[in-house]
């Protein structure tokens, strides 16, 4: 039997905070997404107290470094080091950034590293600050983390003839199986989709917005399939918001 | 014969005698977990029961009597509080803060002479704070009466607080309003060296022209 671990200290990590919860009187309890170990939990404890050098710095969206120790799930926060470069996201960039938090938080499980992801992440995070296109960043984003959990959907090829897609024909996407060719209005397994927005989320180029918003009722449908019925609760918030302002979404 | 003794405790769902009820009922308080509640109900009955009778009248008094302005929804006994009554405050300026609490501060500076409006909240997307649940559009109604020029917008400077000055700006300037943050920085007295490196980043990033 191999001998049991020291108590397991990590120094340094590079995190992101997805989102802390208030805890006890003065603590927090914060979900990071760590570069070298996935999603961690960890309680800052202090945190909230008005002195602390925690607060203000346990935010969402900025690089950190994160040092904690703990054998159990929970662990302790034993210092965070700001390590910047990256502007915070603003205005609907913000929105879009609880919106990959949340997806994070429901869809990793604890302590899981994935390092491609978290390197996606970063980079949809400098994009979003820059002011970058959102639809396509947020499609690209959910793909890569489908595929990085394993689900990898299948936008190229039709299912089990491996056939390619005709852009004008329309499909029936079956969530663990993928595209199979729709024959008249007969009703198939899974939402029915053009050819042309499969073949567009399998480029990550949308040419046209009738084809960006079909694929973005997709990969809701997708998501929310993995997810079980746990509703996104950021994509109802923006959805409350444009009923207020009567506008018209950019997700 | 001696019986023995029964030592399991009381079985739950008895009778809760008003010892009992009164620990649980202090939990409801920020912090008070199952053994803080018994302290302070056991301290309350053995060493201060006038303390208590006060308590007890002062929580009854609150709880009935204090309720949200209508103008800036914030705590009051009457249906419009004092500072909204004011004739010494511009009705042209309108704040609009997160709590009772950051009204408070922001009245301490003496820098700001309009009204405001309390939100009791800020968007949260990942807590599922919408629109809805702070109810936005009672300061849409209240910035929108014709007589605000101009919304100060002074939520918090964490990322909901953002989102939510954000959101509020957005519904306001379509609606014709002139509409202003706080500007955020190095402290005053601040010396650089000695201030958070996010902060100064912000600084940094958010600079002014130099005006003489």
């Amino acid at each position: 039997m191999a001998p049991r671990a020291p108590s397991q200290r990590r120094d340094d990590v590079p995190a992101f905070v997805l989102h802390a919860w208030p805890y006890r009187e003065t603590s927090l309890i914060v979900e990071a997404f760590t570069a070298d170990h996935g999603r961690v939990a960890m309680v800052a404890r202090g945190a909230k107290r008005p002195r602390s050098e925690l607060r203000g710095l346990l935010q969402a969206f900025q690089p950190l470094l994160l040092s904690w120790f703990g054998e159990a799930e929970l662990k302790t926060l034993a210092r965070a080091e700001w390590r910047g470069g990256l502007p915070l996201p603003r205005g609907s960039a913000l929105m879009c950034g609880f919106y990959l938090n949340e997806l994070l938080l429901k869809l990793l499980a604890r302590e899981d590293p994935h390092p491609r992801l978290y390197a996606a992440y970063e980079r949809a995070l400098a994009e979003l600050a820059a002011g970058g296109e959102q639809a396509a960043l947020l499609r690209r984003f959910e793909l890569g983390l489908l595929t990085e959990l394993g689900y990898a959907p299948m936008f190229a090829r039709e299912a089990d003839t491996g056939a390619p897609l005709d852009p004008t024909a329309d499909y029936h996407y079956a969530f663990d199986r993928g595209p199979r060719r729709a024959e008249g209005a007969e009703r198939g397994a899974g939402p029915r989709v053009r050819g042309a927005t499969l073949l567009a989320l399998a480029e990550g180029r949308y040419p046209d917005a009738e084809t960006a918003a079909q694929a973005k009722r997709l990969m809701r449908e997708v998501l929310d399939h993995h997810l079980e019925q746990r509703g996104v609760e950021s994509r109802r918030v923006v959805q409350d918001l444009l009923a207020l302002d009567g506008g018209e979404g950019q997700r | 014969m001696e019986r023995p003794l029964d030592l399991r405790p009381v079985p739950p769902g008895e009778p809760v005698s008003s010892l009992d009820e009164l620990a649980r009922a202090l939990r409801c308080l920020p912090g008070v977990g199952p053994k803080a509640a018994q302290r302070m109900a056991l301290h309350l009955l053995q060493h201060d029961r006038e303390g208590a009778q006060r308590l007890a009248r002062a929580l009854d008094a609150a709880a009935k009597l204090v309720r949200h302005c209508e103008r800036c929804n914030t705590f009051t006994e009457e249906a419009v509080c004092a500072l909204c009554r004011s004739p010494r405050r511009d009705p042209g300026l309108l704040c609009v803060v997160e709590t009772p609490a950051d009204l408070m501060t922001m009245e301490q500076t003496q820098a700001y002479g309009g009204l405001y409006f309390v939100l009791m909240g800020r968007l949260s997307p990942l807590d599922g704070i919408g629109p809805k649940e702070i109810r936005l559009e009672r300061l849409l109604k209240r910035a929108t009466d014709g007589t605000v020029r101009e919304v100060v917008l002074a939520t918090n400077f964490t990322n909901e607080g953002e989102a939510t000055a954000h959101t509020i700006g957005e519904l306001l300037t379509a609606r014709g309003l002139a509409v202003t943050r706080l500007a955020r920085g190095v402290p005053v007295g601040g010396e650089l060296e000695f201030v958070d490196a996010g902060t100064l980043a912000q600084a940094v990033r958010e600079r002014r022209s130099f005006d003489r």
